[in-house]
């Protein structure tokens, strides 16, 4: 199946006074016509650079220094502005953190809609208004909220109506940045199954970028590992969460607390990320892999290891070893 | 079990914002934040608090360290009721209970180095100059910085969250409390290093004999770190226990709707519909009767007219639901 994104090597940096910082350093990874895809990694990663790099919403100070990223075709890196204001809403829609960005706390939630309905996607206003309250439907809001103003609702209505936003002109990938870190657990429970039923009834793609792995597990068919600005394991949820290959993986699924398990020490990761303005050479996560050897100075490839199951590990043959060593706090320990 | 610290029948009323019509009726609406909170944690436990924003639990926090004064209610530490207390009389319970920040990134100032952060509590409460380098280094060692000289004239912008997660947590250490109350206090970390911070206050916990209170959204941390709950909603405790039981076997509606809400990272858990509808209501106009009725799946007559009291429904478990 062809991918509907394929991302190959992508690199965004920011300019400071110290130098270039490599937010995003040779990034790749695909996304399929249908279903939620996981960017998951921890602050400073990259997953939201990469996310806003391919809305071409990125900082001023930020730019794509390498690498393409082909969307239905056509390489949004390369693509003209003005070329590519054109698949903005229409092909490619994008969520915000908090709705309050994507909202404008000026305009009632009927006027944001006909602004985009009518004057992007060129509808008349009466059928603006038909399609607007269809959308607030599909989100699982009344119509008769259409007439209210952003402040007047709760944090989670703000969420699905940015959602309904994002999702006016019928784009083909929806981006969602960290879409329920704000929220509180139920209504985020809620947020994400809005997500899911979306997806199923539109066949539509979304990529959901959070630092939250249970959340990947909840909503997501596919996942990308991200690490210190790298895709360092990538494929279906099961196989990745279920039997991950790198060793970072392995460190965040025992790093995390299990409302159903019981007992066991959580297994922190020692250390912290390295810089990315003097990235280390070879594998970035060596200073803080307890199974790094002296190949490791030496970049890993991602390649693919099992079919569909992309892997940036030296070691990653002898996963099966690694993974019950790896939920011992023993091995981690320093 | 003898309670070192202790909550009795709490209540914090704001005055809230009027509308046109309540100043014509001269009406004065009030939000009770905390509505009747009485809890209580022995040496060496810890509980958690659990509950959506807005439910009560950080207000709950700050009327037990006395940052905020009760409406009613009173906070017994050691036995003694702390609630009438004012002034100098105040800082040997201030030193005995210690908050621990919940943002390490603003809880020091950025122009003092560690040691002067740790040192500016013991001098506060007078601890002789002779003896505060003692102390600091046993806090450091406590929350396993070692060895504590690579840290100590460092400032925080040289070190990582989780190091300055365990400064944060250093520095209510100091001064030896008798209990630590902790609002969120991972939030803001990287999940590869919260384990960390996590264990290293279960440790304390149980080295120091302290009593802890943890006041998170975040059920699956507090059963890391408490073998007690309370989960609160719209100012109430609604239900408490052990946590391993509370989870497995909620006896509240709304424990039952949190426990499912929560995501695992696992690919197989139940994805079905929460067991729960609409959302918070107004706190201002809240339903008569229970407060959870509103968005109870199983509320029927009585719920509306009498609000069900937080009772015994098992050894150690309470529960505020008619059926329960």
């Amino acid at each position: 199946m062809d991918a509907l994104l394929d991302v190959r090597d992508l690199a965004v940096h920011y300019r400071t006074a110290a130098g270039p910082v490599r937010a995003v350093d040779g990034a790749s990874f695909t996304v399929p016509a249908a279903g939620i895809v996981g960017l998951v990694g921890e602050s400073g990663c990259g997953k939201s650079t990469l996310g806003r790099a391919l809305m071409g919403v990125l900082p001023r100070a930020a730019s794509i220094a390498a690498g393409s990223a082909v969307f239905e075709g056509r390489d949004l890196v390369t693509l003209a502005p003005a070329e590519r204001r054109k698949l903005l809403w229409r092909r490619l829609a994008f969520v915000p953190q908090t709705a309050m960005n994507a909202l404008d706390p000026v305009q009632r939630l009927s006027a944001q809609m006909q602004e985009v309905l009518v004057e992007r996607g060129g509808l008349s206003r009466a059928a603006a208004g038909t399609r607007a309250a269809a959308l607030f439907a599909m989100v699982g809001l009344e119509a008769g909220r259409l007439r209210d103003w952003p402040h007047q609702f709760s944090g989670g209505m703000r969420q699905r109506a940015s959602i309904a936003l994002a999702l006016a002109l019928n784009p083909a990938l929806l981006i969602a940045d960290e879409p329920v870190t704000a929220l509180d657990v139920i209504v985020q429970r809620q947020i994400l199954d809005v997500m899911r039923d979306l997806q199923a009834r539109l066949g539509l793609a979304m990529i959901l970028v959070t630092h939250d792995v249970a959340v990947v597990a909840y909503a997501c068919d596919r996942v990308v590992v991200m690490y210190a600005g790298r895709v360092v394991e990538s494929g279906p949820v099961r196989a990745v969460l279920e039997a991950p290959l790198h060793p970072y993986t392995m460190g965040l699924m025992n790093a995390f607390p299990d409302l159903e398990r019981a007992g066991g020490e959580l297994v922190p990761i020692e250390g912290a990320p390295p810089s990315l303005l003097n990235p280390p050479g070879g594998c970035r996560f060596a200073a803080r892999c307890p199974f790094a050897e002296a190949r490791c100075a030496q970049d890993p490839a991602l390649v693919e290891h099992a079919p569909d199951h992309q892997v940036a590990c030296w070691r990653a043959p002898e996963a099966p070893a690694l993974r019950p060593l790896a939920s011992e706090a023993a091995t981690w320990a320093r | 079990m003898g309670a070192l610290i202790a909550a009795n029948d709490l209540v914090k009323a704001f005055p809230a914002s009027r509308s046109l019509r309540d100043m014509m009726r001269g009406q004065r609406p009030v939000l009770r934040a905390v509505n009747g909170v009485s809890l209580e944690v022995a040496a060496g436990r810890a509980l958690g608090i659990v509950g959506e924003s807005g439910c009560g639990k950080t207000t709950t926090a700050r009327l037990l360290l006395r940052l905020e004064e009760a409406t009613s209610g009173s906070v017994l530490f050691e036995g003694q009721n702390v609630s009438a207390l004012r002034g100098a009389a105040l800082l040997p319970f201030r030193s005995r209970v210690q908050l621990v920040f919940q943002n390490p990134f603003d809880a020091l100032n950025p122009r003092f180095t560690i040691r002067r952060s740790l040192a500016e509590p013991l001098r506060n409460f007078g601890v002789p100059p002779d003896q505060q380098e003692a102390r600091i280094r046993e806090a450091m060692g406590r929350v396993r910085l070692d060895p504590p000289e690579a840290y100590l004239d460092r400032h925080p912008h040289e070190l990582s969250g989780g190091q300055l997660q365990r400064v944060v947590l250093a520095r209510a250490l100091v001064t030896h409390p008798r209990a630590i109350i902790a609002d969120e206090p991972v939030s803001m970390l990287d999940v590869s290093v919260r384990a960390g911070v996590l264990n290293v206050l279960r440790r304390a916990r149980d080295e120091l004999q302290l009593a802890a209170i943890y006041i998170s959204h975040d059920l699956a941390l507090i059963r890391y770190v408490c073998e007690a709950v309370a989960v609160m909603y719209l100012g109430r405790i609604v239900e408490s226990g052990p946590t391993a039981e509370v989870i497995a076997a909620p006896a509240h509606p709304y424990t039952r709707a949190l426990v499912a809400a929560v995501p695992v990272p696992r690919v197989d858990q139940d994805r079905g519909d929460l067991p729960i509808r609409g959302g918070l209501p107004d706190q201002l106009n809240q339903p008569s009767g229970c407060a959870f009725r509103d968005r109870c799946p199983l509320a029927f007559a009585r719920c509306a007219e009498e609000a069900p009291p937080l009772r015994a429904i098992a050894p150690g478990r309470h529960a505020a639901c008619h059926l329960a």
